[in-house]
């Protein structure tokens, strides 16, 4: 009788498996958008590139291994280049869901090209796996679709900056700070959260210029003076990497000194803008610590050193930087890796499910992956560093705060 | 924040003024908007950025070479396009179609050669050459870093942008005015049909008209890693936007009232960065639909043209 029992439980099972064998798709089908021209290109590429490579590699290796048929699928990418536009982009997104019935669809780059893939997922209930996306206002409780994977939700970004100027900043004189950023959800959601911060720390440190200009803005020469006019002891630019770049440009062509100057993206694409504004530019500028600068301990996927030796040997002959965008792409790839493995099917609900089940537990090069109910990415975490003069002509970046984490001081004022 | 808003204004004015100009001399002679104009503009910028990367050359020389070269690209690029466009019924129309799929296969390739990613000039490039001016005036040594005017200061790109305009533009008027090549020019760009009456060779004029806007516009381009923060392939359709606005602002086929235009355009927007931030990039728009509104011909009008 028992033996009876055996043999039908494994009947069962393998018949099972030959079922969900023979159901299982020819590959795993996914969707996402890039921009290959225009502003977002040099942010958009870099994910993309990162994206590829995890596909390339696991395609190498005979597919994903997927729980739902228990077997590796091969992966299939369908990548439209949206142009850095969102009315392109928003055709594509629908194009991606109804034309092409992606299993999963993954957004392009950035906050301004995600905006529009928030309501598409939503209303065809498709989850969207949000590489870089960080607009905070796009993490809703009525929104089960979509999840923040490879960096961190905007308002928490610039914590640790906030942190500083209101702890240590008052010590070292910081009392006048001039914030200019550009007005989308990214650097907006951030400029709201510097705000809050420094306004809930009554540290005494106030803003003297806060200011909102159009993401497209290329030319900073007045807007410089009129900070300079504030007399701020600390200024904060919050924008992408050409914003940055024509930023700094202006700064150092104005001849103006500030004692304390953040910019986001000297630390995320350092290449990109050592390229462009030269060491010099960047000499002394404080900036966000991303995951392309910190080697993190990983329980999954390639180290930081790893991934690096990758890229450069995959991309060398490619005008396309090594940045934290290149690290988001690929953490993107390892998070869909974990979850095929998890999900008990390719329902999109299902997909959610398995995502959601890595928080906490997921240590990529990336960092922890943690969400919050809504879906927004708070494991992830941007340090404040600072570029100090490095040994080669190349500026080297130091952790300045919080100060269990620093390997560097603070220079201030800004020699 | 009002005297710098309004010599930055100027001094920016002044360098869209050089961007309009060769897109207002093509419109004024051909009457076909090249819709490509950002995109030579970009070409332009990149020349100069390899010949600095490559050759260590200064923006300045730069500046010539890139007009001579653009200029020697227009007149084939002329005879190639332009004549068989003339022959259609709707010239003007067809020549949006038509130079929009030249931006984009401009774009497209540049792309393919340079990547996505920005490219930029070192700024102090420009400040050596107007110290270098600067010093031989004096008769000593003069500093590379910013330059002060009226009180102010701005950065030494600026500057040698707004007196390379300035050149340009009266090289222009020069060209106009004072030549013969020039009264030709003139005469196709007040009556096309009358100078064919006349015995004019229409297309020889057009042609070289033709090349000179595009030399205008690489000129240009030479200054946009100053002036617009850094380049890529894709900068072109913003540049040519806001260039039609400009040559719209100060009257279409005119190519001095760009100089107008150009002026109303730079310090409106440096006032709107001053007290409008948020809004500054809706002013080419704003002061597009407001011109055709109140006054289609633009501030300068047909009068001036026909002088």
């Amino acid at each position: 009788m028992t033996r009876l029992a055996i043999l039908t439980a494994l009947m069962a099972s393998l018949t099972t498996a030959a079922v969900q064998a023979a159901d299982a798709p020819a590959e795993i089908k996914l969707g996402t958008l890039y921009a290959s021209s225009g502003r977002f290109a040099s942010i958009s590429m870099p994910v993309h590139y990162g994206l590829k490579l995890w596909i390339d590699q696991k395609n190498a290796d005979g597919g994903v291994y997927v729980k739902a048929f228990n077997k590796k699928i091969p992966l299939k990418l369908t990548a439209y280049d949206d142009q850095s536009n969102t009315a392109t982009a928003a055709t594509l997104y629908n194009q991606l869901i109804t034309q092409d019935k992606v299993d999963i669809l993954i957004a392009d780059s950035g906050s301004v090209l995600t905006s529009v893939a928030v309501p598409i997922a939503r209303d065809h209930k498709m989850f969207l796996v949000d590489q870089t996306g960080t607009g905070a206002n796009f993490f809703t409780p009525d929104n089960p679709y979509i999840a923040l994977i490879a960096d961190p939700v905007s308002s928490i970004w610039p914590k640790p900056l906030a942190d500083f100027l209101t702890h240590d900043g008052p010590g070292l004189g910081i009392k006048r700070v001039a914030m200019l950023y550009a007005t989308n959800d990214f650097t907006g959601t951030q400029a709201n959260a510097v705000r809050k911060f420094i306004k809930e720390s009554n540290s005494g440190v106030e803003l003297v210029f806060d200011e909102g200009v159009p993401t497209e803005t290329s030319n900073y020469t007045v807007l410089l003076n009129n900070i300079r006019a504030s007399n701020p002891d600390a200024v904060l630019h919050l924008g992408y990497a050409s914003n940055d770049i024509a930023f700094l440009h202006n700064v150092q062509d104005s001849g103006i000194k500030f004692k304390f100057l953040f910019c986001i993206y000297p630390g995320l694409e350092t290449e990109l803008l050592e390229k462009n504004v030269g060491a010099k530019g960047l000499d002394y500028v404080f900036t966000y610590m991303p995951a392309s600068q910190i080697a993190y301990q990983t329980n999954f996927g390639m180290s930081l050193q790893e991934f690096s030796a990758a890229w450069h040997k995959k991309y060398a002959d490619t005008h396309v930087e090594f940045g934290f965008n290149s690290v988001a792409g690929y953490t993107t790839g390892l998070v869909l890796e974990k979850a095929l493995a998890n999900a008990s099917s390719l329902d999109q609900l299902e997909l959610r499910k398995a995502v959601f089940s890595l928080s906490g537990n997921l240590k990529t090069l990336d960092g922890t992956f943690e969400l919050d109910p809504n879906g927004a990415q708070i494991g992830e975490f941007t340090p404040l560093g600072q570029f100090v003069a490095g040994a080669d002509d190349h500026p080297k970046l130091v952790t300045v705060w919080p100060h269990d984490l620093a390997n560097g001081k603070p220079i201030y004022p800004r020699p | 924040m009002f005297t710098y808003s309004l010599l930055a204004g100027l001094l920016f004015g002044l360098y869209f003024s050089l961007i309009g100009l060769g897109l207002n001399l093509v419109f004024g002679v051909m009457r076909i908007v090249n819709l490509a104009h950002g995109d030579f503009l970009m070409l332009g910028a990149f020349l100069a950025f390899w010949l600095f990367t490559l050759f260590a050359l200064n923006p300045v020389p730069a500046i010539v070479i890139a007009f001579l070269v653009f200029a020697s690209v227009g007149l084939p690029l002329y005879y190639l396009l332009v004549p068989r466009l003339l022959r259609a019924k709707d010239p003007e129309m067809l020549s949006f179609i038509l130079f929009f799929g030249l931006s984009q296969v401009i774009e497209a390739v540049t792309t393919i050669a340079f990547g996505t990613s920005e490219r930029s000039i070192p700024g102090d490039q420009l400040g050596h050459a107007v110290a270098a001016v600067a010093g031989f005036f004096a008769g000593h040594k003069v500093d590379t870093g910013p330059v002060e005017l009226l009180g102010q200061t701005f950065p030494a790109s600026w500057v040698a942008s707004g007196v390379a305009s300035g050149c340009a533009v009266l090289l222009v008027y020069v060209y106009l005015y004072r030549t013969r090549l020039g009264y030709l020019t003139r005469a196709v760009m007040d009556n096309r049909e009358e100078a064919i009456a006349t015995g004019i060779n229409v297309h020889r004029v057009s042609a070289v008209a033709f090349g000179i806007g595009l030399g205008l516009a690489a000129a240009a381009g030479v200054f946009a890693p100053f002036m617009l923060g850094s380049i890529t392939p894709a900068m072109g359709g913003e540049v040519t936007v806001t260039a039609f606005a400009v040559i719209v602002i100060g009257s279409l086929g005119n190519p001095l009232g760009t100089v107008l235009g150009g002026i109303v355009y730079g310090i409106s927007y440096m006032f709107m960065q001053s007290y409008y931030s948020s809004w500054a990039n809706l002013l080419p728009y704003v002061l597009l639909i407001a011109i055709l509104l109140v006054r289609p011909s633009g501030l300068l009008g047909r009068r001036v043209r026909r002088a």
